[in-house]
């Protein structure tokens, strides 16, 4: 199953401001259909939190001792299922001006958003960042390790992981394996899907659509093993990109740039530059001990350019020339032909 | 077991469960058990499943009408939480299978490479018709026809009743099991309890051995 190559994304949480754009963008290309209301396939929640599926982190899955264990499924109401609004009464039949737009049915108990910038910490000392997720397309998919029936498949010449609907039976053991919960099941069609990384409009050399459509120019897309291009330098030379929940064993090939934060303030109200806002035990809980590593040089290259020295780390996660990010993969989504 | 000959039935009117012509049917109990966790194709679902109770329905009632037309099978199990849908992600719809072997020694659990075994496939949020599978070895399971057997389940009093049946003879390129008056048809049984997540290899079944059901000619 091992891959010729790898695709792969690098987002620096230093500065995703939480739009949302990417996760509209990913919504509106690919989970519009029926069955898929309550998918998205990219989501953004602010941590420390419960994320999307509501304490996914907590649901199981990846590997123990090198075997795929099954963990939680979740629930639609996990995931935040799909609010039904009175769209009809508010924009139809000329009642506008005095309906107020508002959820049909049961008031939720949880949305797929609904701790946003809740963070943690106490005033004058809180805290919270940005995580957007999407599936990790890892190189030992705890979903293939799970299905019974060989549906899901690591595209050789990627190494994009995808679920044929044809072999699919919605059995949903992927869903209890992948430890990331990203896979999702549509009760329409019966089968499970997930992000497929936009494979249709890379194969046209066009970059995801999450990645060209962020404002914030956090999402770096490309090859691996690209030397010349920003994925390789970021996850191998710097060692600044790091997975997400490595302890899973899983082996992601999406990588984060860990969020620095400000510094806290004393008891004085002084600010204490040797204490950071966000916790290093909470970030080793989410990326593990090679954290530490990787905001030591991204702190260093900070220094350099404060400096007026050259930083090509730095010049890279400023993203001066944007479309470098993709790694090639850089034409304009309008050239698109969609079968 | 015995398929009692019904010069009468049809299709449509057997196809109902609660249709009274099945109240003339003799039924035999089937005991059932759950499928070897050790056969299950993945080591996630066989380490997940060790310490999980599997094969929840422990016995199925089995009754088959034949005539020159047709083969009727209704399975009757006790099912105290129906399941008719996927049920928000967290369970499965209650399902029942049965399998005929389509080559000599063909193995009771899905079949083996050049020893594939056909089923008649109930699924409750498929209700009306029943897949055909064909099976060649653990986890190869592929639909064939959605239309050759038609079925028909209902749930009533904590107890589901579900018809499978099909002509008796198909065109020999749907690559299903031919029945002949007279002859002895081997069978295995499955039922899939979807409210405790069975799905898949995860079921009660009719154990390793082929079970014979004599169809019998006339009314004899």
């Amino acid at each position: 199953m091992t891959s010729k190559r790898q695709m792969s994304m690098v987002m620096d949480l230093n500065k995703c401001i939480g739009c949302h754009t990417c996760t509209v963008a990913c919504k509106t290309l690919w989970t519009r259909e029926e069955g898929k209301e309550y998918m998205l396939w990219n989501t953004v929640n602010t941590m420390p939190g419960m994320g999307t599926p509501k304490n996914w982190e907590n649901m199981g899955g990846g590997f123990k001792d090198g075997k795929a264990q099954l963990g939680k499924l979740p629930s639609r109401q996990e995931f935040g299922d799909a609010w039904e609004y009175n769209h009809k009464d508010v924009f139809y039949g000329g009642k506008g001006d005095k309906t107020h737009l508002q959820i049909e049915g049961e008031t939720p108990t949880w949305g797929p958003n609904w701790d946003e910038d809740e963070g943690a910490g106490v005033f004058p000392n809180s805290y919270f960042f940005y995580l957007p997720r999407i599936c990790n397309h890892c190189t030992n998919p705890a979903c293939v390790a799970a299905c019974p029936r060989k549906a899901i498949e690591k595209r050789e010449e990627d190494g994009i992981v995808v679920i044929n609907e044809d072999r699919c039976r919605g059995y949903r053991f992927c869903m209890e394996a992948c430890p990331y919960k990203k896979i999702y099941f549509n009760m329409e069609k019966g089968v499970s899907q997930k992000c497929i990384f936009c494979f249709p409009r890379l194969e046209q050399g066009v970059s995801n659509a999450c990645a060209r459509q962020c404002p914030g120019r956090v999402r770096f897309v490309g090859y691996r093993d690209d030397q010349n291009a920003p994925i390789w330098k970021l996850v191998e030379k710097y060692k600044v990109a790091i997975p997400l929940h490595p302890e899973r064993g899983t082996q992601p090939n999406v990588f984060y740039i860990p969020p620095i934060g400000p510094a806290s303030f004393d008891a004085d109200g002084d600010i204490d530059e040797q204490t950071p806002r966000i916790p290093d035990e909470y970030l080793i809980s989410l990326f593990g001990p090679k954290v530490l590593d990787a905001l030591d040089v991204l702190k260093a290259e900070r220094e350099k350019t404060k400096r007026g020295e050259k930083s090509e780390l730095m010049d890279l996660l400023i993203a001066y020339r944007w479309n470098e990010m993709f790694g090639g993969f850089d034409k304009n989504p309008a050239t698109i032909e969609w079968a | 077991m015995r398929a009692q000959y019904n010069a009468a039935a049809t299709i449509d009117a057997i196809l109902n469960p609660h249709n009274s012509q099945w109240q003339a049917i003799k039924s035999s109990v089937v005991a059932l058990e759950s499928t070897p966790i050790a056969m299950q194709p993945t080591p996630a679902i066989r380490e997940s499943w060790s310490t999980k109770t599997a094969g929840n329905i422990g016995n199925v009632s089995v009754q088959a009408v034949v005539n020159q037309d047709l083969l009727a099978i209704r399975l009757q199990w006790n099912a105290p939480n129906q399941m008719v849908d996927h049920g928000d992600n967290t369970v499965f719809p209650d399902s029942a299978a049965i399998a005929f072997p389509l080559a000599e020694n063909a193995p009771v659990v899905m079949g083996a490479p050049d020893m594939p075994v056909s089923m008649w496939f109930w699924r409750a949020n498929e209700n009306g018709e029943a897949r055909q599978i064909e099976a060649a070895g653990i986890g190869t399971s592929e639909t064939r026809n959605r239309n050759l057997v038609k079925s028909h389940g209902a749930w009533k009093d904590g107890k589901w009743s579900v018809v499978m049946a099909r002509a008796l003879q198909v065109p020999n390129e749907s690559q299903s099991p031919q029945f002949k008056l007279g002859s002895t048809a081997q069978i295995a049984l499955a039922v899939w309890d979807g409210g405790n997540t069975e799905r898949g290899g995860i079921k009660a079944y009719s154990g390793m051995q082929w079970l014979e059901l004599i169809l019998t000619e006339g009314n004899s």
